[in-house]
């Protein structure tokens, strides 16, 4: 696995309800040469889920004792919320005084507050954590970060794309018998779906959809019954809406980057034959040139500067 | 990856080359017998480095009794257990800390941290950690992702502290597509089968490795 690219600092949340350790750690992080992070610190869960709510953190480190409850109460907020976040206990309790045996899922790294140097230790694991994606429930292409950056250069939310997408999923769905079919494209921690057809899926978290796993596909992902696949048959998601059975493409771009997946969803398992795979494929190769046109389209609109714009860059 | 500043893995008793620091191997096989007996000889380094163990099957004087029954010793002062049996007991020599059930992810996670920072706190360069198994974590987990998210942890780790991992997992007790997910996300592979002759092992997945079945 790579590691991110450098350019933003790593946003750090710091929950300590001790306001001296908060202050001197905040300080310590910021100027480690070990990360380059952004520290915002708070001293209670409460305040900790409205900083999450409003702001982009990339990596929770947070005391155990806190004054409305336990940490582990905290992570156990963003596995339910933000799924994808690093979360790092770090506490001067022993882990045989910490009740983890409710929340025996989260999982968390752990660091002892009193070792020499602790927080030298502590912007180690920060950078390590957060460069590793290690605390991710599923794995990642190789290609991952070209991949994020690709998805940007696709303005998939442009009304005609929009459109257009819609289009195909409606032939998609009546091509197949299937309850829903649809586009979505895979971000970082999301599947934003483009256009749903049978259903009104907007997002899910990228933990809980089966498309995390087709864009690792070359060529196509077939799940005949979810639930007796031992990585979908737990998550209670798909059980709640109905997907039952699946099939989908992964988009790619045409140097291969996987962006997203066109899917057929069905309320109960079934199989899918040889040439019916083929048919899905083409309408994805169909998709994926209209959204690769309109992106030439719009980086030529750029690089020719209309009239009413001339002198500017 | 950068250079490793750690020294590669020895293996003394087994038919392997020296494996690169920050190596995790999956190791698979039928429970218990010669897979077992696999594991713990990949983790008997020598006097300078660590152990680390974490068990779900046995208990963990079991465990330190068969390691010890291999004619290896069990050193209280650079190895630990992680026992997550649910019939363990506290032994008076050997450091075995509990943890109440293999579904308690976050508390074999924190454990294992918190041992492996102590380990390398105490000087020890090289440290070896073992599991067993990943089948018995899918059998009492909550779901998949959860065992994904503690392995991925653990493994990360492992790497990045330039350690060896040695993971074991029973194919048969775990449903194909879950299998290959998993064993995507180790470095290297190491088949074992038996029969009425012998036990063979196999490594595939690492550069300069006897290729092949090799007797053990």
């Amino acid at each position: 696995m790579r590691p991110m690219p450098d350019a933003d600092p790593v946003s750090v949340l710091y929950v300590d309800p001790d306001d001296d350790a908060r202050l001197e750690t905040a300080t310590d992080l910021e100027v480690s040469p070990l990360v380059d992070a952004s520290v915002e610190t708070c001293a209670t869960i409460d305040e900790a889920v409205d900083i999450l709510e409003s702001t982009a953190i990339d990596c929770l480190v947070t005391e155990h004792d806190l004054p409305d409850g336990a940490g582990l109460e905290l992570v156990e907020w963003i596995r339910d919320n933000q799924p994808d976040l690093s979360c790092i206990l770090y506490t001067n309790a022993t882990p045989d005084a910490i009740r983890t045996a409710a929340f025996g899922s989260v999982v968390v790294e752990y660091l002892p507050k009193e070792i020499p140097d602790s927080v030298t230790a502590l912007a180690r694991l920060i950078s390590n954590v957060v460069s590793q994606r290690s605390q991710l429930a599923y794995p990642i292409p190789e290609t991952e970060d070209e991949r994020l950056a690709a998805i940007e250069r696709y303005d998939v939310t442009d009304l005609e794309a929009a459109e257009t997408v819609d289009r195909l999923s409606d032939l998609v769905a009546s091509h197949f018998d299937v309850a829903v079919a649809f586009a979505g494209i895979v971000d970082a921690h999301e599947e934003r779906f483009l256009a749903c057809k049978g259903a009104d899926w907007e997002q899910l978290d990228r933990e809980d959809t089966i498309c995390t796993y087709t864009l690792l596909e070359d060529d196509h992902m077939i799940v005949e019954n979810v639930q007796s696949d031992g990585r979908f048959a737990d998550v209670d998601v798909l059980e709640e809406l109905d997907i039952r059975s699946y099939a989908g493409v992964p988009l790619k771009t045409p140097d291969g980057l996987p962006i997203g997946a066109l899917c057929l969803i069905h309320d109960e398992p079934r199989s899918y034959t040889d040439s019916e795979i083929e048919d899905l494929r083409k309408f994805a190769d169909e998709l994926m040139e209209q959204l690769e046109l309109r992106r030439r389209l719009r980086e030529t609109e750029r690089a020719v500067p209309k009239p009413d714009h001339q002198g500017a860059r | 990856m950068t250079t490793k500043l750690t020294e590669a893995y020895v293996f003394e008793r087994l038919p392997l080359e020296p494996i690169p620091a920050g190596t995790n191997l999956l190791v698979t096989g039928p429970p218990h017998g010669r897979t077992q007996d696999l594991l713990y000889e990949l983790l008997a380094g020598g006097e300078g480095e660590g152990m680390l163990f974490v068990t779900t099957d046995d208990d963990g004087i079991t465990v330190a009794e068969t390691y010890e029954g291999l004619g290896h010793t069990f050193d209280p002062g650079r190895m630990c257990l992680i026992d997550a049996s649910q019939h363990g007991q506290d032994a008076e020599d050997a450091p075995i800390r509990h943890v109440g059930s293999p579904s308690d992810l976050t508390g074999i996670g924190m454990e294992f941290s918190s041992l492996y920072e102590s380990l390398r706190g105490s000087g020890l360069a090289q440290i070896r950690v073992g599991l067993s198994s990943i089948s018995t974590l899918l059998v009492y987990a909550e779901d998949f992702r959860a065992v994904y998210r503690f392995l991925h942890t653990i493994t990360s780790r492992i790497r990045t502290a330039e350690g060896l991992g040695v993971f074991s997992v029973d194919p048969d007790a775990v449903e194909d597509e879950a299998f290959a997910t998993i064993a995507q996300t180790f470095d290297a592979r190491l088949d074992v089968r038996e029969d009425e002759t012998g036990a063979e092992v196999r490594i595939r997945g690492l550069d300069d490795q006897p290729t092949g079945w090799q007797s053990l």
